[in-house]
């Protein structure tokens, strides 16, 4: 009795251990880099096999903020966009999802319900200690870059931002925040 | 007099620069839409307002609203949207559904144009479009060249079918990965993408050092060796065009077995003995180099095989019945 047990375990284990690399790999690569992916995007997995790298969302961004992985990011993500917000943030103006030909990027209406429904890039977070106007210096630079105001992000009396639920993730707050390392930064909804 | 479809192979070197500088053009134009949209003339370094008035010359005659309007053409011949019509290589396609596990139907769509014109013509899409088929013939060029000065070269033959093999291969890693890969070893889209890089986003990426290395196996392993023996979309397109309407055939009566259509294939098939089969991408080189204007289109969704030998030949005429 002890015996089958202990081989019923085994094989268990052994399918187990053989099926995770297929599941494994399926899954999208986690690095330790923070990106975005455009807005509209699908969720991360569904979006590498949705991608097929033509690189036309990064050829109809007017604010150039698209750009490609190479293989730092792990192979299954080669070629796809991403957009890094500290760098140069996403401005909503949509055309992305139009030029997208798989529907990797949902094509979106260029309208703020429209918007606030279907983006989710990820959520805003501020870091109290580093923030400006935690500390007594009010600044709400964040507050006026952002383009879903008093919606996505609300400011107390000494201009201290609160992220919204209704935050989209577009990373314009993090863009222009005049602290150096940024006290606001957004959290990708993928690596949540 | 000669007939005028010699000259289909000055045409076909003309189609492919044209495609291959509007993959150049399109970068550009999307970084001077980038400048318009920014109304930021004045914080270009000098060399960027130079660009930025030549590609107003360019563009101006056309639009009058650059950064709307330009926005008609974008994409590459991977997949691209030409005035809102979404095109899109078939292999695109095959490899997004097999990563997906899934038919997207509006992307089915955008394959529509492609597999039409192949299932009609055959594998043109190689001879005529591609933007790797014009460097890789330039360097089957430069490697006829470095034969001629002494100067060693790869002629090596594989089997032909290895591709099919590929294209198996490439689905079922898509499959298992999620992720659509034949993106990353397709030299068209490699191209299309590494230009855009390269104009746009300051620099070549992974993609540019891979193409280089198939332009090397090309020039010292086999000829033409990526084409005729590893490309997956290649081989998609040849099975596509495996019954396509309009062929090249040999007429046997005018034909003297000099065997430059052999010779000068760039896919080592074997026009002097019939051997076009599926995978000819009626690319009329062979047409072109013709002394006896024997090889001629026509319309007909099987080849004449085995013909025998040319009436002109030498091997017909001594063996006159």
């Amino acid at each position: 009795m002890k015996r089958r047990k202990f081989l019923q375990d085994l094989i268990s284990t052994a399918t187990a251990m053989a099926a995770a690399p297929a599941v494994e790999a399926r899954v999208a690569q986690k690095t330790g880099i923070r990106y975005l992916r455009p807005p509209g995007s699908l969720d991360e997995a569904k979006f590498v096999s949705r991608c097929i790298r033509c690189g036309q969302c990064g050829e109809a961004c007017p604010n150039r903020c698209i750009k490609f992985f190479g293989t730092e990011n792990g192979f299954s993500s080669y070629g796809t966009p991403y957009i890094t917000p500290r760098e140069q943030a996403c401005i909503l103006c949509m055309k992305c999802g139009d030029v997208c030909p798989t529907g990797a990027i949902q094509s979106i209406t260029r309208e703020a319900e429209t918007i606030l429904d279907s983006v989710a890039m990820g959520k805003a977070r501020v870091n109290e200690s580093l923030c400006l106007s935690y500390q007594g210096k009010s600044c709400g630079v964040c507050y006026r870059a952002c383009p879903l105001p008093d919606i996505a992000i609300k400011v107390g009396w000494m201009e201290q931002p609160h992220v919204q639920d209704a935050c989209v993730g577009c990373g314009l707050c993090e863009r222009s925040c005049i602290q150096i390392p940024q006290a606001i930064r957004v959290i990708p909804n993928h690596s949540l | 007099m000669k007939p005028h479809i010699r000259h289909l192979n000055k045409l076909r070197w003309i189609s492919l620069t044209g495609i291959f500088l509007v993959l150049i053009l399109l970068p550009c134009i999307s970084v001077y839409q980038a400048y318009v949209a920014a109304h930021a003339y004045d914080l270009l370094t000098p060399s960027e307002q130079l660009f930025y008035d030549v590609m107003e010359t360019l563009t101006d005659p056309f639009v009058s609203d650059p950064e709307h309007d330009l926005d008609a053409v974008k994409g590459t011949t991977w997949a691209a949207t030409v005035f809102d019509v979404k095109v899109s290589d078939p292999l695109a396609v095959v490899g997004q559904v097999s990563a997906g596990l899934e038919i997207y139907p509006s992307f089915l769509l955008a394959a529509l144009i492609p597999v039409i014109v192949t299932l009609m013509f055959g594998r043109i899409f190689c001879g005529w479009i591609c933007p790797a088929t014009l460097l890789y013939e330039l360097n089957t060029n430069l490697a006829a060249w470095l034969h001629r000065v002494g100067l060693p070269v790869g002629n090596r033959h594989f089997d032909r079918r290895l591709k099919y093999l590929v294209l198996g291969i490439g689905v079922i890693l898509s499959m298992i990965t999620g992720s659509v890969l034949f993106a990353a070893v397709y030299p068209p889209a490699i191209i299309g993408r590494e230009i855009y890089y390269a104009i746009a986003l300051g620099g070549f990426g992974a993609g540019a050092v891979f193409f280089v290395l198939t332009l090397l196996f090309d020039l010292l392993v086999a000829r033409r060796g990526f084409c005729r023996y590893v490309c997956p979309g290649g081989a998609l397109y040849s099975l596509l065009g495996r019954y396509r309407v309009l062929r090249i055939q040999r007429k046997v009566e005018t034909c003297n077995d000099c065997a430059k259509c052999t010779a000068v294939c760039e896919f080592e098939l074997n026009p002097m003995r019939d051997g076009f089969g599926q995978e000819c991408n009626n690319c009329t080189a062979c047409i072109a180099v013709c002394p006896t204007d024997a090889l001629v289109f026509k319309v007909d969704i099987k080849d004449i095989p085995n013909q025998g030998p040319g009436h002109l030949g030498r091997h017909y005429r001594e063996n006159e019945y």
